[in-house]
């Protein structure tokens, strides 16, 4: 009977501890909400714990920009907050999270959140209570292309689709009766540039002979690779993620197949690239790239690594420098300051929505040549790509920029 | 035709695979009764912990023996201080434990390793063998000569050790084994431990090809559980059988059946629930006697 | 009798505590509750299989996850209001789980839970299968928000002269539903079924003996718990207003076993609680270090603590699945 009563208080306590908590809360600011004469407040979700913990490092490498932006003066006199709630990837979760984000800490603006399916979940409760959500961390096309119905919606890096149409139109360039065999992971991400590249080839779409999606619940993506084998195409495109991508490297060179392999730049970070070149095929692979990629040796005295490397070391020392999630992390970090710059001392969110659709600027950790720009019709701030080809163990750029729409 | 070969060849090499996994789990069952629903996170971790010794310099197999040994501590540890204080209480509680180690143990690799992927080295060379069109990777074969020699091991030990019928007594018959002077608490830790030395060989022979991560062996283990599950979960040799089979099968379905590309999860779920209603001992285990 | 007129008074100061409960809290924590409702809910009905009959299922995110397709494929793509799509989201999850229910009359103790578990771990595969995507709409996933068929989420709601925000109302309706079911299974549970499901948890052959058909009443707790799970499932969708296959991971039949497990047996408060830990616990153990893995170990190893310290369930409530010695103890001792 006691351990009942006991058990019992736990809930009434709760429930008393967390009235007296939400009952005090902070006075709301004149001005939009986040914003203070001394800080704007900025919030975003991101997988900080769980199976893609990876990409939420992004978050700590934003955070760390912010943190040197404050150290010079913040922008227009006040300091940037970011507070990132962890999702663990699960959009309900993204859900909970962005609205405790907009009603309970007040932020000025979603920044950054990471996931396709996640922002998809927040993206028309945001829009309709106005509140932006920019830069987000994914590479779907509907950011962009949406924007009449979702204004308050903008995306950063280029799209998937936009990705697999370079894929395409550097096949017919250069090889144009090529066999095209594809392994996609089967989500949102895998198949917006499968349909890029299709859409890129066009008329000549049925020369992709055979595509294989896998799940991630597969531990192995060896049998994938050997259906496209047996297709006998001379092209294969690895649209896969982390140890998949490697394992397909791997897997070809095991088969002895020798085709020309285009992989999604996701996985084509250095880092990984090793790893897979030790006992993959990975020599003459074709990526594309917009950011500097942290691990790549030319970059060594590229002001724009020199400031990354800083950064790092102050704000997060002893962590992977190499790591070009963090990298990401700061080239939107970077935006987003810009915008909050444009935006004036005067910060609100029609504001920010007014600088946001009018940037145009050179991001320090954007590869040379490439600029942020968007347009009030035009919403997709990075266009351009790099090709690059994985030759002796490093990524060696070839021709010249191309548009990434 | 070639090309079905080379699938039955891959089916085989995750199959292998499978199969380890598959053999530590049937031991802790056959040992203690539990179904330790983080056998692969145990594996994954201490393939973790030979990561660590490797990349501090030790050469391969002075870093594979260190690490069985401390997986043996870990296993034998974790029965007597978390899973021994629940012996002989409900079944609900052990799976509890059990689920506890597979979130706490997969978030601590995340913590002290970190999400990226890493290469681990193979223990056979990393050769292939061309024959007639089918590719067989030494590697593969390796996996699955490693994984039958262990089960000749387990057998010569139950069968021809005073340890091995000590713990096989203690399994079948705790009261009377306690009656004539075995130890059944330590027999069950030892089981644990030696189940966990199984799941690190296991870590160790997948890593190499599958690449270590956190999530190493997240896909593997239910797997690893179906195969266990269609080989009799209180037989090594089933384990192993099981293994073999579910790789190959599961390889051909997918691949040759249109309608289940993709589905290889379900697929191996549907194996789970079948052979657990039609044969639930399995091909090769003992059906169990109930008694009023 | 003194007793149950104690009862039936804290039962209704609960619901008065309730009641007032949104006026007190933020928008936000209102919001956090009906959440605790859910799982309130959707563990209500695990502890009826697995506390009254002794069945393990690891699955119950997955009959949530029916209950939650079904709400949001009723909404989003038949014009069905939100309200209306609950029974039959309980419906469609409740006969899933009852004919579940057949195959697992056959199943004991951790093969079971090997079971259910494989369940919970495929069915976002198979949710993302593309010959399905018609129906389920694949990773897009089906969106709730704004649409006509639901309620409050843009407008608020007219009710009694007042303003109901949505997340006040997506509160009142869980609770209310809770509050319902929470009735419904006491009642179901202090008669003769409740009797009967213990019999069989306690001993299937004792049970059928005396005239309890085991298989009977072991399905029918499938299917009632699943049902429960649909109610949740449905009631998360709408709270969430998103579904696609990533919003019922794994974790959440685990974190929902947890959280039977911490609860115990029907008591009222030990539900609460357990629903509570549900809510609360992952972004307790989140706060601890933002180092990524952190939060898992803590909760790896608060949920070992729980159940080595309190192996009998935070209410005293859960009772030893007491069998014979070849048919489901973990040990003989």
């Amino acid at each position: 009977m006691k351990r009942v009563f006991l058990v019992g208080m736990l809930p009434l306590a709760a429930v008393a501890v967390t009235a007296a908590l939400a009952a005090g809360g902070a006075a709301a600011p004149s001005s939009d909400p986040g914003v203070s004469n001394s800080q704007v407040l900025i919030g975003g979700t991101a997988p900080l714990t769980g199976e893609a913990a990876a990409a939420g490092l992004t978050a700590s490498g934003a955070n760390a920009y912010f943190q040197w932006v404050n150290a010079h003066g913040g922008v227009k006199g006040r300091k940037i907050r970011y507070k990132v709630v962890d999702d663990g990837y699960d959009p309900a979760k993204t859900v909970q999270g962005t609205r405790q984000l907009v009603v309970q800490d007040h932020v000025f603006a979603l920044f950054n959140s990471v996931g396709t399916s996640q922002n998809i979940a927040i993206r028309p409760y945001l829009n309709q209570v106005k509140v932006p959500q920019l830069f987000v961390a994914s590479g779907w096309s509907g950011w962009g292309r949406d924007y009449r119905k979702y204004p308050f919606t903008m995306g950063f890096i280029p799209t998937y689709s936009a990705e697999g149409k370079i894929y395409a139109r550097h096949i017919l360039a250069t090889r144009k009766n090529a066999k095209i065999a594809v392994l996609y992971q089967n989500d949102e991400y895998g198949r917006e540039v499968l349909s890029g590249l299709r859409a890129g080839l066009g008329k000549r779409s049925r020369q992709i002979v055979a595509a294989r999606g896998y799940d991630p619940s597969e531990p192995s993506v060896q049998s994938e690779v050997a259906s496209l084998r047996s297709s006998n195409a001379n092209t294969l495109m690895i649209f896969a993620f982390g140890t998949r991508a490697i394992q397909a490297f791997v897997t070809v060179k095991k088969l002895g197949w020798k085709p020309q392999i285009y992989v999604n730049a996701v996985s084509a970070a250095t880092t990984t690239m090793r790893i897979a070149s030790s006992t993959g095929q990975t020599e003459g692979a074709i990526s594309i790239g917009f950011f500097k990629d942290p691990a790549d040796p030319r970059w060594a005295k590229d002001k724009g690594y020199r400031l990354y490397r800083s950064i790092m070391k102050r704000f997060l020392p002893g962590k992977t420098v190499s790591n070009g999630y963090y990298m990401a992390g700061m080239a939107a970090a970077c935006a987003m300051t810009q915008a909050l710059r444009s935006a004036g001392r005067n910060l609100t969110r029609g504001g920010l929505m007014r600088a946001v659709t009018r940037l145009n600027f050179k991001d320090p950790f954007t590869l040379p040549g490439i600029r942020v720009k968007t347009t009030p019709t035009d919403r997709f701030p990075i266009q351009q790509a790099q090709l690059e080809r994985w030759h002796k163990g490093r990524w060696h750029p070839f021709g010249r920029l191309l548009a990434a729409r | 035709m070639s090309n079905f070969f080379q699938h039955v060849v891959i089916g085989l090499s995750s199959g292998g695979i499978y199969a380890s996994l598959a053999l530590a789990l049937v031991l802790v069952y056959r040992a203690t009764r539990v179904i330790n629903f983080a056998q692969g996170e145990m594996a994954m971790f201490c393939t973790f912990i030979a990561w660590s010794l490797l990349d501090r310099g030790l050469p391969y197999w002075g870093a594979f023996f260190a690490t069985l040994a401390i997986a043996f501590a870990g296993g034998v540890a974790l029965e007597r201080v978390v899973i021994r204080p629940l012996e002989g209480g409900p079944t609900l509680t052990i799976v509890m434990v059990t689920i506890g180690l597979l979130i706490g143990l997969n978030g601590a690799a995340f913590w002290i390793w970190g999400g990226e992927p890493k290469s681990f080295p193979s223990a056979f060379s990393t050769r292939t063998v061309h024959v007639g069109g089918v590719v067989f990777s030494v590697q593969d074969a390796g996996t699955i000569a490693v994984t039958l020699g262990a089960v000749v091991l387990l057998w010569l030990f139950f069968r021809y050790t005073k340890l091995g019928l000590a713990m096989r007594a203690s399994a079948v018959n705790p009261e009377e084994s306690r009656l004539v002077g075995v130890r059944v608490g330590w027999m069950l830790a030892f089981g644990w431990g030696l189940a966990a030395v199984l799941g690190a060989v296991s870590g160790m022979l997948a890593a190499p090809s599958l690449f270590l991560d956190p999530n190493l062996m997240r896909p593997v283990i239910i797997y690893a559980f179906a195969a266990a599950v269609l080989g009799g979960l209180d037989s090594p040799v089933g384990a192993v059988v099981g293994g073999l089979l579910l790789g190959v099968g599961l390889e051909l379905l997918t691949t040759y059946v249109d309608a289940l590309a993709g589905l290889q999860l379900p697929v191996a779920l549907a194996i789970i629930v079948a052979v657990l209603l039609v044969r639930p001992a399995g091909l090769l285990g003992r059906p169990a006697v109930s008694r009023v | 009798m003194i007793g149950f007129a104690l009862r039936a008074l804290v039962f209704v100061g609960a619901l008065a505590l309730a009641a007032f409960l949104p006026t007190w809290l933020s928008t936000f924590r209102t919001y956090e509750f009906a959440y605790v409702g859910i799982y309130f809910i959707a563990i209500l009905g695990l502890n009826i299989l697995t506390g009254y009959t002794g069945q393990i299922s690891l699955g119950q995110g997955a009959f949530m996850a029916l209950g939650g397709y079904t709400t949001a494929i009723l909404m989003a793509d038949h014009g069905v209001k939100d309200v209306w799509t609950l029974p039959l989201a309980g419906l469609a999850a409740g006969v899933a789980g009852y004919l579940f229910g057949i195959p697992a009359l056959r199943l004991r103790g951790p093969y079971l839970a090997l079971a259910t578990f494989a369940i919970a771990v495929s069915l976002p595969t198979l949710l993302l299968y593309d010959k399905l995507d018609r129906l389920t709409h694949g990773e897009e996933g089906i969106n709730l928000f704004g649409i006509p068929e639901s309620t409050a989420s843009i407008t608020p709601l007219r009710v009694l002269g007042h303003d109901l925000p949505f997340e006040k109302w997506i509160y009142y309706l869980t609770w209310t539903i809770a509050a319902a079911l929470f009735l419904a299974a006491w009642l179901l549970l202090r008669g003769r079924t409740g009797r009967s499901f213990r019999a069989v948890r306690d001993s299937e052959v004792a049970a059928a003996v005396s005239g309890v058909h085991p298989a009977a009443y072991k399905t029918l707790a499938f299917g009632i718990s699943a049902f429960y799970a649909g109610v949740a499932g449905g009631l998360y969708a709408m709270a969430t207003t998103f579904v696609n296959p990533g919003t019922f991971p794994v974790a959440l039949s685990l974190t929902l076993l947890v959280g039977a497990v911490a609860s115990g047996l029907g008591s009222l408060w030990g539900l609460l609680a357990g629903a509570f830990l549900v809510e609360y616990l992952p972004t307790l153990a989140g706060k601890v270090s933002s180092q990524p893995g952190v939060a898992s170990v803590v909760y790896g190893g608060i949920l070992i603590a729980l159940v080595v310290l309190l192996p009998d369930g935070a209410a005293g409530g859960l009772r030893r699945l007491a069998r014979p010695l070849t048919s489901g103890r973990v040990f003989r001792s």
